[in-house]
C-alpha cells in the first residue's frame, strides 16, 4: 500500500543499541560533507604529495635507476625519519585547509538553525554529539594524513623487506601518532569557531586565522623579548618539533618536545572547554 | 496500565543567572499512557517555557526535585527521551536538508532502525500535510509548514509523550486549525500524552484536558477542563457605551464579576443558572448603550482572569469544582 494511503501509526518495533544511534549523525555528516566539491577537490589534491612521495620510495629501492647520480646525491635521498618528517608536514597543511572548509560546516548550521534542542531531546548528550562530529572529522583528515602515510611507510616495507621495518618501525608509530595530535588540534579548532561564530564561512576563516594568528604572535614575542620560548604558543611548531622527535629528527631550536607537548595539552583543554561552553541546547544570558 | 504522572514536581525551583525563574513548584500533571493532554498556560514570561526545559534536561534545576514519565530530570534522561517528542518554539531544523532526510535522521537518532526511520518519515510528513514537500529543502518552507515538520521530527519515533512549546506560533488559521487537529488525534487515535505550552487560552481549551496556569514562576491554577466545562460557567463579552463606572459595583447585583478592558468594553463572568438577559437589564438600568454583546460558554478565560487576579473570585464558585488539591505553588 503506498506510504500515503496506510496513515501515521506509533511505531512500536524494535529500537537500535547506542552504537548504532552514536554513528547515526557521522553517516549523514559524511554523506553531506562529500556533496561539497570544494571539499572533495582538496581531498582529490591532497593526494598528490603522497603520489609523488610513492614514486620516490620506488626510487630509492631501485638502486638500477640511480646509478647515473652523485653518491653523496644517492646518500641524501634516504625513506628515513626526515623524509616522513616533510610528508608530514606538506600533509598536515592540507588537512589545515580541509579541516577549515569542512569543520564547520558540521556544526555552525546546527547552532545556526538552533537544531542542538532537537538532537539533545532524544537520547544524544552533548558530549556524544561532539564526538560524533570529531569523528567526522577526525576520519576525514585520516584519509589524507596518516593512512597514505601508512601506505607509503607499508610500500617501503615491502620494497625494503623486513629488516628494514625492525629498524625502523618507530617511524610509522610515531607517523601515526603525530598525524592523530595534528587532526584532533585541527578538528576542535574547526569545532570551537563554529560553535563560537555560528556562520560557516565566518568560521572557516577564524578558523585558519587561529593558526596564522598564533604564528604571527609567536614570532612577534621572540622578536620582541629576543627569546625562542615564544613558538611554544604556536600549534603548528609545537606540532612539528613533537614529530621531530617521534621520527628521530633534529630539534629545532626552540622549546623541547616535551614543552610542547603540553603547550598542545593546553590548547586541546582550552578548545574544549570553548566547546564545552557553546554547545548547549538553550543559551542562558545572565 | 502504568499510572504514574507524566511529570511530578516537587518543591522545583530553577534559577538563571541570579534570577530565580522557577519558585518551588509542587504538582502532578497528567497520567503516563492515557492519551490526554495537559496544558501549561500562563502569560509571557511566566516560566512555561523553563519549565519546559527543565523537564526535557536541558535546565538544573537549583532545588527541588522533576521526574517526567517517572524519570528524574535531573539524571537518567537517557531512557526517557527515547519516549519523549519535542517540538521547540523557535525555529529548529537543518536548512539544507530535505524533510524527509531530516526527519529520518531525527527518528534514528530516537533509535529507529534505518529502514523503519525511512518508512516512518514518509508516514508522518504525509499525515502532517506536507507529503508533497517532503523532498524539498527545509530552509525553503513557509513559517507554517516548518512548524508541521517540527511536529513530524516530534512525533515519528512514537513517543510516549510529545511536549509542545507554542505549537501554533506564527499560523494563520487554517493552519492553527489543523494543528490543533493534529494535536487532538496525537491523544485521541494515538494514545500519546500531550504537554502544550501556550499562552493562547483557545488552544488550550480545545486540546487540553488538563490546564495548569502559571504567573511569575508558580502554579496559580491547576483545573480538570472537563469538569469546568460541565460546571458550564458563561463568559460575556460586552461593548457599551456611556458612563460605564458604575458598572463593576452593579454587576454582584445578579451575581457575576467583570473586568473592564477599557472604551467600554468589558469580560464578564456569569454565575450558573443567570441568563444574558440579566446583562441587558443591568445595562438599561446604568443607561448604557449596548453596541455588542457576544455570549458563549467559555470556561477557560475565566479560569484564566480568576488566576492573573483580574477577577476575584468566580461567581456561583460554591457550585463548581475542579480545583486539583494536590497542587501548592509557593
Amino acid at each position: 500500500m503506498s506510504v500515503y494511503k496506510r496513515g501515521y501509526r506509533r511505531y512500536s518495533g524494535p529500537l537500535t543499541g547506542r552504537w548504532a544511534r552514536f554513528l547515526v549523525l557521522p553517516r549523514y555528516a559524511w554523506r553531506r560533507l562529500y556533496q561539497q566539491r570544494l571539499v572533495l577537490l582538496l581531498t582529490i589534491l591532497a593526494f598528490i604529495w603522497p603520489l609523488l612521495c610513492a614514486g620516490f620510495i620506488y626510487l630509492t629501492n631501485h638502486a638500477e635507476l640511480l646509478q647515473g647520480l652523485d653518491r653523496d646525491f644517492r646518500e641524501f635521498i634516504q625513506v628515513d625519519g626526515r623524509f616522513f618528517s616533510i610528508f608530514m608536514y606538506v600533509q598536515a597543511g592540507f588537512a589545515v585547509f580541509l579541516a577549515a572548509l569542512a569543520g564547520p560546516g558540521l556544526i555552525a548550521p546546527d547552532l545556526a538553525n538552533n537544531a542542538l534542542p532537537l538532537y539533545f531531546s532524544r537520547p544524544l548528550t552533548r558530549w556524544t554529539y561532539a564526538l560524533a562530529r570529531l569523528t567526522v572529522l577526525v576520519g576525514m583528515l585520516s584519509i589524507v594524513t596518516w593512512i597514505p602515510g601508512l601506505i607509503l611507510f607499508g610500500l617501503q616495507v615491502g620494497l625494503a623487506g623486513g629488516s628494514w621495518f625492525s629498524a625502523n618501525w618507530t617511524l610509522g608509530a610515531g607517523m601515526v601518532a603525530g598525524f592523530l595530535m595534528w587532526l584532533l588540534v585541527l578538528s576542535l579548532v574547526a569545532m570551537a569557531s563554529s560553535a563560537y561564530v555560528r556562520w560557516k564561512v565566518v568560521a572557516a576563516a577564524v578558523s585558519l586565522a587561529f593558526f596564522f594568528i598564533l604564528s604571527g604572535i609567536a614570532e612577534m614575542i621572540d622578536n620582541v623579548l629576543r627569546v625562542r620560548w615564544g613558538h611554544i604558543i604556536d600549534p603548528a611548531w609545537a606540532v612539528n618539533q613533537v614529530w621531530r622527535a617521534l621520527l628521530g629528527v633534529e630539534p629545532i631550536e626552540g622549546p623541547g618536545a616535551a614543552a610542547s607537548a603540553w603547550a598542545l595539552a593546553a590548547i586541546v583543554l582550552l578548545l574544549v572547554v570553548v566547546i564545552e561552553r557553546k554547545l548547549r541546547p538553550v543559551e542562558v544570558v545572565s | 496500565m502504568n499510572a504514574s504522572p507524566v511529570v511530578e514536581l516537587e518543591n522545583l525551583k530553577v534559577r538563571l543567572g541570579r534570577r530565580e525563574i522557577l519558585h518551588g513548584i509542587t504538582c502532578r500533571l497528567g497520567v503516563s499512557g492515557t492519551g490526554k493532554a495537559v496544558g501549561l498556560l500562563g502569560p509571557n514570561g511566566a516560566g512555561k517555557s523553563t519549565l519546559i526545559l527543565t523537564l526535557l534536561g536541558f535546565l538544573r534545576a537549583s532545588a527541588g526535585r522533576a521526574r517526567i514519565l517517572g524519570f528524574d530530570c535531573a539524571h537518567g534522561m537517557g531512557e526517557a527521551r527515547s519516549r519523549i517528542g519535542y517540538m521547540p518554539e523557535n525555529d529548529a531544523f537543518i536548512g539544507d536538508m530535505t524533510a524527509v532526510a531530516f526527519v529520518r535522521q531525527m527518528a534514528e537518532l530516537s533509535g529507529l532502525p534505518p529502514e523503519a526511520a525511512l518508512e516512518k518519515a514518509h508516514q508522518v510528513l504525509f499525515h502532517v500535510g506536507l507529503g508533497e514537500a517532503r523532498y524539498r529543502e527545509l530552509r525553503t518552507y513557509s513559517l507554517g509548514m516548518k512548524q508541521m515538520a517540527k511536529l513530524a521530527q516530534a512525533i515519528v519515533h512514537g513517543p510516549e509523550l510529545v511536549v509542545l512549546d507554542e505549537p501554533t506560533n506564527g499560523l494563520d488559521p487554517a493552519a492553527r486549525r489543523r494543528m490543533l487537529k493534529l494535536i487532538a488525534e496525537m491523544k485521541n487515535e494515538q494514545g500519546m500524552n500531550v504537554l502544550v505550552c501556550s499562552h493562547l487560552l483557545r488552544d488550550i481549551e480545545q486540546v487540553c484536558d488538563e490546564a495548569v496556569i502559571m504567573k511569575d514562576g508558580a502554579i496559580v491554577h491547576h483545573c480538570n477542563l472537563e469538569e469546568e466545562r460541565r460546571s458550564n460557567r458563561s463568559f460575556v463579552e460586552l461593548e457599551v457605551t456611556g458612563d460605564d463606572g458604575g458598572l463593576r459595583a452593579a454587576l454582584p447585583e445578579i451575581g457575576a464579576e467583570g473586568v473592564p478592558e477599557g472604551l467600554g468594553r468589558w469580560r464578564i463572568v456569569l454565575p450558573p443558572g443567570v441568563e444574558v438577559d440579566a446583562i441587558w437589564r443591568l445595562a438599561g438600568r446604568q443607561n448604557l448603550l449596548v453596541r455588542k454583546l457576544t455570549h458563549r460558554r467559555d470556561t477557560l478565560e475565566e479560569i484564566f482572569l480568576k488566576a492573573m487576579g483580574h477577577i476575584a473570585h468566580t461567581p456561583g464558585e460554591g457550585a463548581a469544582s475542579g480545583v486539583a488539591p494536590n497542587v501548592t505553588a509557593s
